[in-house]
């Protein structure tokens, strides 16, 4: 049998019986690490259990249960709690961000057109069709 | 003596039959400016993004052109003398000026101005000249013997492959009436300025002016002697609805061809700029390598302007 410390808290729990408490007591015989093993856990037990007892305040148990027992059984309230938050810090980050200033294609044509004509070679070769002329098909 | 005119021969015979160089870029030029006619032009480009064309009725008067397109659309534009009037309905929906005291032409255009035979051209008497960067044709020109006028002009790529055409399809001589038009009176004149961090030299174009306004936008015109584009670089975004996607080199630009033209845009780091202009597309590399890249402001901030703007 190898050693078990599992064995050895479930016999002090009583919870070996038949084949099962005959083979632990027999290995035990043989085993000087196993009988040591057994000692210290007894000790440690006694020990523990000569602590004093505490009484918990009165008012502990409930106040953590009122915390606690809600956010368990309401897990879907306060995820969707945390989604509205996080959707309502985006949308106020969006609508404070002020948009950026652009400058239409456009307005540089015209520029460009304008001085176009200034050019030497403008004329029939120079001509800019703006956005609004239609094409032909 | 026998070697000089044996060097004479030789000279002769590497001139190819019929090929002379001809008039100056700019007095061709001038001339064209000078002349008056009404026409229908009809400009085609085929464009790495498809076919761009357009067809439209010009007219020109002492330096200034009036134009509109052929179909229903009211829509009619003025320009001249660096005034820029586009109306609509009667009213003047955009408008732009600039300055021409300051403005000068290109000192050394890049093109030699080739003579290429006569022509016959919508029945009239004309002249063909190519315009060549060594031994590259970047462009042909048609023009009436009698006023002048550039009656056709096909730009080429640097395959020999044409780029557009800007063709007339009718010619008239005479200029119907021609309505007076006011520009915007709230419209200022852009002057030209003499500080701007955009570069003196793009591709072998050079900057001719620029233009700083209040509103942190800088504005330089390129020119090669024929094929010209502007800079801008604004503090803001560049907006340019339409575009495609052109990446190069890693950087990302929005991109958009119209008949005769090309815009780019793309983000700096500290605002945006564009590219507008009418140089072939084999051009567009160059130019935009030499010009601050494109900023990629990474995922999140993408993210966050694709959803809020």
């Amino acid at each position: 049998m190898r050693h078990s410390g599992s064995q050895i808290s479930a016999y002090l729990d009583g919870e070996l019986t038949g084949p099962e408490l005959a083979d632990f007591l027999h290995h035990l015989g043989e085993c000087g690490q196993c009988s040591d093993e057994l000692l210290e856990t007894q000790e440690v037990r006694a020990a523990v259990r000569s602590l004093p007892v505490i009484e918990v305040p009165a008012g502990l148990m409930p106040a953590t249960e009122a915390e606690v027992l809600p956010l368990h059984r309401n897990r879907g309230f306060w995820v969707s709690t945390a989604a509205a938050v996080v959707i309502l810090i985006i949308a106020i980050a969006a609508l404070v961000t002020p948009a950026p200033a652009t400058i239409s294609v456009d307005e540089l044509n015209s520029r460009f057109a304008a001085r176009v004509s200034l050019d030497p070679a403008f004329g029939p070769a120079k001509v800019i069709i703006p956005e609004v002329t239609e094409v032909a098909e | 003596m026998k070697r000089l005119l044996a060097g004479v021969v030789a000279g002769l015979l590497l001139i190819p039959h019929g090929v002379a160089l001809g008039a100056e870029l700019d007095e061709l030029l001038e001339e064209s400016r000078s002349a008056s006619y009404s026409a229908e032009q009809l400009i085609s480009c085929a464009t790495p993004d498809g076919v761009r064309d357009a067809l439209i009725e010009l007219q020109q008067r002492a330096g200034e052109v009036r134009y509109f397109g052929k179909s229903k659309s009211t829509t009619e534009v003025w320009s001249g003398y660096g005034g820029w009037v586009v109306q609509s309905d009667g009213s003047v929906i955009d408008s732009a000026n600039v300055d021409g005291e300051e403005v000068l032409p290109a000192e050394e255009p890049r093109y030699q101005v080739e003579e290429a035979g006569q022509a016959l051209y919508l029945g009239r008497r004309a002249d063909t000249y190519v315009l060549r960067d060594g031994e590259l044709a970047r462009a042909e020109l048609i023009v009436d013997r009698a006023t002048g006028v550039i009656m056709s002009v096909v730009t080429f790529d640097d395959e020999g492959g044409v780029y557009c055409e800007r063709t007339f399809v009718s010619y008239n001589p005479n200029v119907p009436e021609w309505p007076v038009v006011e520009s915007d009176p709230d419209s200022e004149a852009l002057v030209a300025s003499s500080e701007s961090t955009l570069p003196e030299e793009l591709a072998g174009f050079t900057r001719l002016d620029v233009y700083v306004d209040d509103d942190g936008l800088d504005f330089g015109y390129y020119s090669d002697g024929f094929f010209s584009f502007a800079v801008f670089e604004s503090d803001v975004e560049i907006v340019l609805d339409g575009g495609v996607v052109y990446r190069v080199d890693g950087g990302s630009y929005a991109r958009e061809f119209t008949p005769g033209q090309v815009t780019y845009t793309w983000p700096i780091s500290n605002g945006g700029m564009a590219l507008i202009g009418d140089l072939p597309p084999d051009m567009h590399d160059a130019v935009l390598a030499e010009l601050p890249q494109p900023y990629d402001p990474g995922f999140f901030k993408r993210l966050w302007r694709s959803l809020f703007g």
